[in-house]
């Protein structure tokens, strides 16, 4: 039996990260694969009921540290924590969430280790030898690299979020270790002071299952407002491309695609969208793609299930207005 | 000749800086300055911060030294999106181009270094009602009183003169071909006087106007040269820089019409299919794209000439009859494609035809330059 | 407190504008990245800039470092160009086949020549690999602290307080100098080149590493350096219905819709 498969559990304010939960799921997979089991490691000031949390989402155990120095992200602890319960359990494997912090913390745990560690990968699977597959994305998302870690230990990578599906809960039994380390405020060279929060406007991009997408040929006041009438009538979110968020008509964590927010929802209605990868890696896991788009040679016309080569202006109000006919019917 | 068609990494970075100045600062401005005629002096402040005003004026007078070719780059890539902007910018190098090639030591000292920084902007003016063509019948005249020349005249169409604080002016001091001399007035000289705006159909927000000079003192110290070299001063001006100037201008314009004309003939639909692939277009687009290639292997290679010091007034006066020629078919060639939006004003193409017919009369008629380019075919009669 | 060196690190990669135009050789499984113009990274021009605001305000010299083949050279003149004051490219055969830990490696050998300093900037990632995990690791290697997606820098004594961006909102994080910082584009505007920053750009010092220059251990760059392998490369395969409706308008929308009833979307 090799080594555990752990999943970095990232909370903020007293909650768990969604990808840390997304990540369980494929620990679990990978981890049958390679007839081992999973666990995850917590870093926090008070860890409440967030270790049996993540035991109903299925992991085989939780490393929990608890200090009430860890109440905010500090590198230089989570850094050396991570890295001693490490070298002393030996995981095989060490997903984390590609967040914010992830990215953050994941490059100085790999470099500490002398290990490999791959950036916000879109897809994984092992093989029969237990070599990770890790697949990468690169250029914008127009080449997809799948990167290996052949000999060093433990291989790590950070994950999408988005990219795996949240498991179900269940009612599986877990063990839980408080693993003991010094932590000492000298050790912290970059201090987290505070965390200002900023609300986000709307419903989250990753929840929602419709998702609009607007491009640039959307960046017009009337046209915007048309594809809002939609968004409203559809209740879907609202996300787009880097030059809509450039052009001040969506924000910037509304953007989708290689820099933003990976969806997946269950349609993507994509608006004066070129489909250029920097944007299509974002919602190629759609169930469907709808696109509306002038340029009869817009490369999302190759990427989508349904196309319109039209003017916004002249498609959107007929499009709302058949919409609206088929739900009354 | 061997000819090296590179860049150097110089003028590599050059044309980069040129191309983000414009993307960047200057289209925002292109529609006011159309609409309005206005020249925006800011745009015109951050070029000479940018040290574009400095490109010909030698190093060692706190100029740039970049020479020719680098000098058509910039004026290309600014041309591609203000011709008005990149025009003004030329003018600014034609002012300096009297000193550059006749100024004394103590001249070029004197006004260089300031020139090279952008704080002294000055004209060329040498058109007169009387003609531009016929410089020989300029009227203003330049009365020598002790150690000073007493100017009065009245100049026309001359570019810049609201927005500089120097002038550079041809005078007559005697008559005949040997009678005119070349003055340069500095900042705050009294009787001075910039006259009229003009309201031009094109290179609107080009900033061109009179000068009218009543009484003007001017130290004889400020005169370039001698008595009666004022003809040869200005025409080496204007060959030299002047037209390859309006090349540079014309070369941005043509390369935008082809940038447009290629984006447009993809986008547009009709009888089901885009534009690009109905044989009409296609032609226009590759004329557009012949009339490029040409113009820019004509302006290059002017331009390499003179960064070696050779002689070519006949390539600049080619270049700038060429280009222009270039400049208004493709255009018009842009309208056809564009149809009934080609001449709205709200859409590009009818304006890149408006600014290609001004530049038909700078720097000397297409006339004039086929006289320049005829003394030079009769040459191969041997 | 008196700034000494601020280091930038910078990386030559292909323009994204012309992403579209990058072919994979389906017989090695690398990039082929001939014809494409290269730029400076758009995130390193930004770290370029706060670097030089940095100098501006509180003294200090910036040099530029980067990693890379000989036309790198090329990047390193545009930022001299920019304002830094000297720039090195290192530049060795025995460094390809890097990946982020290796490459962090060489780096830190290179910058502990360029001791004393009290800053090192990056850009956030490339456009290119997009890992953002060189300066992390760069850090580490150097024993220095280090934060990421910095979008403002102020600078206190021997401290440094930096906003570093979350996906909803910021922290605020207080970093002892020296520091790796790797910011993103919200910090500031980079400027734009002036013709007289590119004629100062030759007589500055642009200089050549190799790694012996850098006492690099051998084994610790190149493929043999690199903990990750890069197994294959490839195009994402799109599997789309790919069925376009064109004509006019109402038809065509109308038929639409009708199709994605039937397939079961609305």
């Amino acid at each position: 039996m090799s080594g555990e498969v752990w999943v970095y559990a990232e909370c903020r304010s007293g909650r768990l990260m969604d990808v840390s939960i997304e990540l369980i799921n494929g620990a679990r997979k990978i981890a049958d694969k390679i007839k081992s089991s999973t666990a995850s490691i917590i870093l926090t000031d008070n860890v409440g009921q967030l270790a049996d949390e993540l035991i109903s989402y299925g992991v085989d155990k939780v490393y929990v540290v608890e200090h009430p120095l860890l109440r905010l992200y500090q590198n230089d602890l989570y850094t050396d924590i991570i890295c001693e319960a490490v070298l002393k359990y030996n995981p095989e494997i060490l997903l984390i969430g590609a967040t914010s912090i992830g990215m953050d913390l994941a490059p100085r745990i790999a470099a500490r280790l002398k290990t490999g560690l791959s950036a916000h990968i879109v897809g994984l699977d092992i093989d029969e030898n237990g070599i990770l597959k890790q697949i990468v994305p690169g250029f914008g998302g127009g080449v997809m690299a799948v990167v290996t870690c052949p000999k060093a230990r433990p291989q790590i990578a950070t994950v999408r979020p988005g990219v795996l599906a949240k498991p179900e809960k269940t009612s599986k039994k877990g063990e839980i270790i408080n693993f003991k380390t010094e932590i000492s405020e000298e050790k912290i060279k970059a201090r987290t002071l505070e965390i200002v929060e900023e609300e986000p406007l709307g419903k989250p991009l990753e929840e929602a299952e419709i998702v609009v997408g607007v491009g640039l040929g959307g960046c017009k006041p009337e046209t915007f407002k048309l594809i809002r009438d939609l968004a409203e009538t559809l209740g879907a979110a609202i996300g787009g491309t880097r030059p809509a968020v450039d052009e001040g008509y969506i924000k910037e964590d509304q953007m989708i695609g290689q820099s933003g927010k990976t969806v997946r929802p269950k349609i993507h209605i994509a608006l004066g969208v070129s489909g250029a990868m920097q944007y299509m890696v974002g919602v190629m896991d759609s169930k469907t793609i709808i696109a509306v788009n002038k340029d009869p040679n817009a490369p999302i016309f190759k990427m989508c299930d349904i196309g319109i080569v039209g003017d916004l202006n002249d498609v959107l109000p007929i499009l709302l207005e058949e919409i609206k006919q088929l739900r009354k019917t | 000749m061997p000819f090296d068609f590179t860049f150097t990494s110089e003028q590599e970075m050059l044309r980069k800086a040129a191309m983000e100045f414009a993307e960047k600062e200057v289209a925002p401005k292109v529609e006011w300055m159309d609409e309005t005629g206005e020249t925006p002096i800011e745009l015109v402040k951050k070029m000479m911060e940018l040290g574009f005003g400095a490109i010909v004026i030698p190093r060692e007078y706190g100029g740039a030294g970049l020479g020719h070719i680098a000098r058509i780059a910039v004026l290309e890539e600014i041309s591609r999106i203000s011709p008005a902007l990149s025009f003004c910018l030329q003018i600014v190098h034609l002012g300096q181009a009297p000193l550059i090639y006749f100024g004394s030591e103590e001249q070029k000292k004197k006004w260089l270094p300031g020139m090279a920084k952008g704080e002294l902007i000055s004209t060329c003016a040498v058109t007169e009602p009387t003609g531009g063509s016929d410089v020989l019948g300029i009227q203003t005249t330049a009365k020598r009183e002790g150690d000073s020349y007493i100017l009065n005249g009245r100049k026309c169409f001359i570019t810049n003169v609201h927005i500089s604080n120097m002038h550079g002016v041809l005078a007559k001091t005697g008559e005949g071909p040997k009678g005119l001399s070349f003055f340069m007035i500095e900042p705050n000289t009294p009787g001075v006087k910039p006259g009229r705006k003009e309201n031009k159909d094109g290179l609107r927000g080009l900033n061109t106007g009179e000068l009218i000079l009543e009484n003007v003192r001017v130290p004889k110290e400020n005169m370039i040269g001698s008595e009666g070299d004022g003809l040869r001063i200005a025409l080496t001006a204007i060959s030299n820089i002047g037209r390859p100037g309006v090349n540079g201008v014309a070369l941005g314009i043509i390369r935008r019409c082809l940038e447009e004309a290629a984006k447009y003939s993809k986008q547009r639909i009709l009888y089901g299919k885009p534009i690009s692939e109905l044989q009409a277009i296609q032609w226009y687009l590759t004329e557009i794209y012949l009339d490029y290639e040409t113009t820019r292997l004509l302006t290059y290679y002017a331009a390499w000439l003179r960064d070696k010091g050779a002689r070519c007034d006949a390539e600049n006066a080619a270049g700038k009859y060429y280009s222009v020629e270039a400049a208004v078919r493709c255009a018009h060639k842009l309208i056809q494609i564009f149809g009934a939006y080609g001449v709205m004003r709200e859409i590009i193409p009818q304006r890149l035809l408006r600014d290609a017919e001004v530049l038909c009369s700078a720097a000397g008629t297409q006339e004039i330059m086929k006289l320049v380019m005829f003394r030079k075919a009769l040459e191969y009669a041997k | 407190m008196r700034i000494l060196n601020i280091i930038v690190c910078i990386k030559q990669v292909p323009d994204p504008k012309e992403f579209s135009k990058i072919a994979i050789d389906p017989v090695r499984k690398t990039i082929v990245r001939e014809g494409i113009p290269s730029i400076i990274n758009p995130l390193d021009k930004n770290a370029l800039e706060e670097a030089l605001r940095i100098r501006e305000k509180y003294g200090g010299k910036v040099i530029v470092l980067s990693m890379g083949p000989p036309q790198a050279l090329e990047a390193c003149k545009e930022a001299l160009a920019f304002g830094a004051d000297e720039a090195i490219l290192l530049c060795d055969r025995l460094l390809a086949g890097s990946d982020t830990l290796a490459t962090a490696y060489a780096l830190s050998k290179a910058i502990r020549k360029l001791e004393p300093y009290s800053l090192i900037l990056c850009g956030n990632e490339t456009v290119d690999g997009s890992t953002g995990q060189v300066p992390p690791q760069l850090a580490e290697f150097l024993g220095i602290p280090h934060v990421t997606r910095v979008r403002g820098i102020k600078i206190i004594d021997d401290e440094a307080i930096v906003e570093s961006m979350m996906e909803y909102g910021y922290r605020i994080v207080k970093v002892k100098l020296p520091a790796v910082l790797a910011v993103v584009k919200e910090i500031n505007t980079p400027r734009i080149l002036s013709v007289f920053g590119i004629i100062s750009a030759s007589s500055k010092k642009l200089i050549q590493w190799c790694v012996s220059d850098i006492e690099a251990d051998i084994d610790m760059i190149g493929l043999e350096g690199s903990p990750t392998r890069v197994t294959d490369v490839f195009t994402p395969e799109v599997k789309r219905r790919c069925e376009v409706f064109r004509g006019p308008v109402e038809e065509t929308v109308r038929k639409a819709v009708r199709r994605l009833h039937e397939i079961g979307v609305f």
